[in-house]
Order: C-alpha cells, then sequence, then structure tokens
C-alpha cells in the first residue's frame, strides 16, 4: 500500500506505513517515547525533545466540528474534465469537508459525505473514520453521530 | 539602528497583462521608482527582488530575469518568497541590507505573472500553500482554507455574509479610485451576496483576483535619503511571526496568530498602538481575512470586525482607513508585488499624494500581509517626519 494512495502528490516518507493502517480501518498517530509527546498527522520526529524513538498509537474518532466548508472551485487534481461525449455534462456536486477536534489539541480532516451544506453546524458531534474509494484510493470521512 | 526610509515608489498596472512577461512588468515599475526617487540605476547598491512562485515564473531563478532585463549586473541581487507575504519578506531583507551597513541605497521589487496559466492550474498551485501532504488529499484550496476560517468566525461571533460583502463593496469603491488596480468596478450588496459560490461561505466577490503585476520602492539610508527627498517616509516599526503550516493544528481559527505577534512586535518597535494609526493596508485575500485582520491588529476588539465594516468605520473619514486603494480584492493580488504595492499605497498617503482616495493627514501608516493561510505574516509601521 503505497503513501501516495492517501497523499496524492508525495510517496517518500517515514510515516507511509500511516496508508496501510488506514487500509486496516485505523487513523494512527505516533507517540513520541521519551516524552510522550502526540503527533496526528504522524510525525517521524518528536521536535519537543529532538528525539526520533517513536511508537505508533490509534486516535480517538469522535468529536466536535470545529469547522467546514464546501470547495465549488476544485484545484486541477479533482476538476471534472469535459466528457468526451458531446451534447452531454457532467453535473459537479462538490463534496464538503470538516475538522473534527477529538481530543485537546488533536484535530482531524475528512470529507463529509451525504449531509447537507445547510445542515451541517460548527459544534455537531461526528466520527472520523478510514474510508476506501472506489479506485482503490483511501481517505477518511465524517459522519454526524445521532443526538 | 541605522534609520531606514523610502525614497521611491514606481506601481506598475495591475490586471490581466497578456501584453507584457514577467521581466517587462518589472522595467515598468523599476522606471517608475527611479524617476519618483531621482537616481539613476547606477546609484542603486543592491537589489533584492520578491516573487513567489517558480510555477507562474517559469523559472527557478527568477530574480535573474529581473536584473538581466534591468541591466543591473554585477551587483547584488537575489530572489526572497514568502507565497502572498513575499512582497514585505522582500522589503524586510532591503531594510536590513541598509540596517547592516552593506548598502546605502536599495532597490526592491516585487513581481508576479500569474494568468500565463489557466485558472485552474493556479487554484491548484495556490491551493499548495497548505499542507500538500496531510490537507491537499481533502482538495484543499486557498480560498477553502479561508472559507473554513469565515465559518468559524460566523459560528462564534455571529459575523455575516452581509458583513463579509460590505468589505468587498469598500473595497470595490476604492479600487474605482485607483488608476493601477486590476478592477475598475463598482459592486453592490446585492451583486456581491449573489455572486456564485467559491468555497461556502465565500462567494465570487469574496475572493481577491489572480492578477499580473509589478512594483518596486527604493530604499535609503538616513543620510542618503535626507540628500534624495523631501518627503522621506521611515521604517519605523517591523514584526515578523510564523505559525503551523497547517490549519488544524492552530489554537485558534478565528484569529491569525502569527499576524497578532507580528503587530505586537511592530508596534512595540515603532513605541506606538494601534490608535495611533492613521491609514492601513491590510491583507484581503479574501473578505474574511479583512475583518480577522481588523480584531489581529486591535483596530477594533476581537468578534467585533464585521461591526467594524457595518458602521463604515474603515472608510476614508472613518476611525481607521483600510485599503483605500481597492486592496486585493479590488487592485488585485500579484503574489509577489502585493506587500511593496502595500508599502507604496501607504507611503502615498503619507505623502499626501493619494488624491481622490487620499485620508487626511496621515502621519501614521500600517501594512499587514500575511503569507499562506496565515504561516506567516509580516506588520510594517512607516512614519512621516
Ligand atoms: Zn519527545
Amino acid at each position: 500500500m503505497e503513501f501516495k494512495n492517501f497523499s496524492l502528490f508525495i510517496n517518500q516518507s517515514k510515516v507511509a506505513r500511516f496508508t496501510k493502517d488506514l487500509a486496516e480501518g485505523k487513523i494512527m498517530s505516533t507517540v513520541c517515547k521519551k516524552c510522550g509527546r502526540q503527533y496526528y498527522p504522524p510525525q517521524a520526529d518528536c521536535f519537543s525533545c529532538m528525539e526520533s524513538e517513536m511508537e505508533w498509537k490509534e486516535v480517538p474518532r469522535e468529536g466536535r466540528l470545529l469547522t467546514f466548508t464546501r470547495i465549488h472551485v476544485p484545484p486541477e487534481h479533482f476538476a471534472v474534465r469535459q466528457p468526451l461525449m458531446p451534447f452531454s455534462s457532467v453535473q459537479f456536486e462538490p463534496c464538503p469537508i470538516g475538522l473534527i477536534e477529538v481530543e485537546k489539541g488533536l484535530k482531524i480532516m475528512g470529507w463529509i459525505p451525504k449531509v447537507d451544506i445547510k445542515k451541517i453546524k460548527v459544534g455537531m458531534k461526528m466520527k472520523a473514520s478510514p474510508f476506501t474509494l472506489p479506485d482503490g484510493k483511501l481517505t477518511i470521512i465524517l459522519e454526524p453521530l445521532n443526538p | 539602528m541605522r534609520k531606514v526610509a523610502i525614497v521611491g515608489i514606481g506601481h506598475g498596472k495591475f490586471g490581466v497583462r497578456s501584453d507584457a512577461s514577467l521581466r517587462e512588468l518589472v522595467f515598468e515599475a523599476v522606471k517608475a521608482c527611479l524617476e519618483d526617487a531621482g537616481v539613476t540605476l547606477d546609484e542603486v547598491d543592491s537589489m533584492v527582488t520578491g516573487v513567489a512562485c517558480d510555477e507562474f515564473s517559469f523559472g527557478i531563478q527568477p530574480s535573474a530575469q529581473v536584473h538581466d532585463y534591468i541591466g543591473f549586473y554585477p551587483k547584488p541581487n537575489y530572489r526572497v518568497e514568502a507565497a502572498c507575504a513575499t512582497g514585505s519578506v522582500a522589503l524586510r531583507t532591503g531594510w536590513m541590507n541598509i540596517v547592516s551597513g552593506l548598502a546605502d541605497l536599495v532597490l526592491v521589487v516585487g513581481v508576479e505573472k500569474m494568468t500565463e496559466v489557466s485558472t485552474s492550474v493556479a487554484t491548484e498551485i495556490m491551493g499548495r500553500a497548505g499542507d500538500a501532504i496531510w490537507e491537499y488529499p481533502f482538495g484543499t484550496t486557498f480560498p477553502g482554507y479561508y472559507a473554513m476560517i469565515a465559518n468559524a468566525h460566523m459560528a462564534e461571533y455571529g459575523t455575516t455574509e452581509e458583513q463579509l460583502a460590505m468589505v468587498a463593496v469598500k473595497n470595490h469603491y476604492y479600487g474605482c479610485l485607483n488608476p493601477y488596480a486590476h478592477m475598475q468596478k463598482e459592486v453592490t450588496l446585492e451583486k456581491a451576496l449573489t455572486s456564485f459560490p467559491v468555497a461556502y461561505p465565500l462567494k465570487l466577490y469574496d475572493c481577491s483576483l489572480i492578477t499580473d503585476g509589478a512594483a518596486a520602492v527604493l530604499l535609503a539610508s538616513e543620510e542618503r535619503a535626507r540628500a534624495i527627498s523631501k518627503k522621506p517616509v521611515w521604517m519605523v516599526g517591523l514584526g515578523l511571526a510564523t505559525d503551523t503550516l497547517r490549519l488544524g493544528d492552530r489554537r485558534s481559527l478565528t484569529s491569525l496568530s502569527a499576524a497578532r505577534e507580528a503587530a505586537r512586535v511592530a508596534y512595540k518597535m515603532a513605541g506606538i498602538g494601534p490608535m495611533d494609526i492613521d491609514v492601513a493596508t491590510v491583507h484581503d485575500c479574501f473578505t474574511i481575512a479583512e475583518i480577522v485582520a481588523y480584531e489581529d491588529l486591535g483596530f477594533c476588539e476581537k468578534g467585533e470586525g464585521g461591526k467594524l465594516i457595518e458602521a463604515r468605520e474603515t472608510y476614508v473619514g472613518g476611525r481607521i482607513p483600510v485599503n483605500v486603494d481597492g486592496g486585493l480584492k479590488s487592485k488585485g493580488h500579484p503574489l509577489g508585488a502585493t506587500g511593496v504595492s502595500m508599502a507604496i499605497e501607504i507611503t502615498k498617503q503619507l505623502r499626501g499624494e493619494a488624491g481622490s482616495r487620499q485620508v487626511k493627514d496621515p502621519e501614521i501608516g500600517l501594512t499587514h500581509n500575511v503569507g499562506g493561510s496565515g504561516q506567516i505574516a509580516l506588520v510594517h509601521i512607516f512614519r512621516r517626519e
């Protein structure tokens, strides 16, 4: 499982195994063995004590939505290509994204599929989950928790 | 510490400049700057070139395109970069050249040629101003980051989409009074509110423009400034601060910590406070950014930025006129040129040469220039004699 399956651009990193864990249904952070500082997204190195002895730890996945948006003008990578068939068009319905805080200072970004933008509210309770897309790429989604 | 003043300004026409290349845009600004100062290029000791992006400049050494085209070699010139804050970093570097004693007369150039690539390519390039590994996989764009700041600000302080649109109305109004601005068109509140969505809740008229343009200033040591200029504008406070790469790692989503810290440092160095500022240019890459800037600079209390624009306090004649040159919103935002352009407007205001958008007798001006979604910010304070 290549790191690029998640990161899209960059394939070479000391924390490339993040993708393998994501494929197995886990969202992982790293924790410094010396000082206990936790990093999400994972870092291979600890800036608190300048050490590189880290261990992997699953993050909590439930939290509150801090903010969100829906990007209508996507970057080139996500842009819709014109269909090759004449007299046809593609309807572009962008998916919202958001940021949830699962622990003090630990925040997870993800797509918010299945929720109408008007129903998304800052503060709502959500759960982050790994998700495998139809093309095999891996990502993270955020879903509302039932009140 | 040696004193440094702006003694010459040159602003090229901002816009979709399909008639000119990067180096040709720079020539226009440099020529105007030298004429304004009344000096020749032979007298200039060194130069700093601000260009934000290699993918726009089609080369890894855009500074060489510049010094070659204006024939500045073999004197010192190099490129500096800090995304959208590149121009202010160039100015700070020029200032350091003089303070250090390396030079007495320094030409600072900022330029970006952005429209050679398509809008979607430009959007992607600027989207990478965030974290290309951990954020870009979620389709983040530059407007997307500020949209997330806007939604957080609206949820916490009740800031409204109407208040965001009011920033656009003001800046388009002043853009019409600035002959160098990209957009010379007023916009109504209704038109701004009904324009097409870019990144919810930001709409077309909440966003700055993809623009070509160049700007140049000439900096001088005190001795040279007094010999050259009748109206030197002194750089009396400089602040630069940084923040996390990712929006998700910020302590606050409703302010830019880097801008608050840069402002604190600059005010302290100048020995003044926010209430002493007579005119300001701030980084309104998006309308929400101007509202956050009011708060980060101390022009109003935290959360009161929306009310400040609603009360028209940032128009000429208000408590603190902001972006009366049209701002990034209407003047345009050629990344590397923006910080230099901001300093030019403040210089014009302090010299009393801003024409129909002149603030009444200002003594102290401020520029606020932010890189990316707040990873770096610079605040500069200027004072006339
Ligand atoms: Zn550590």
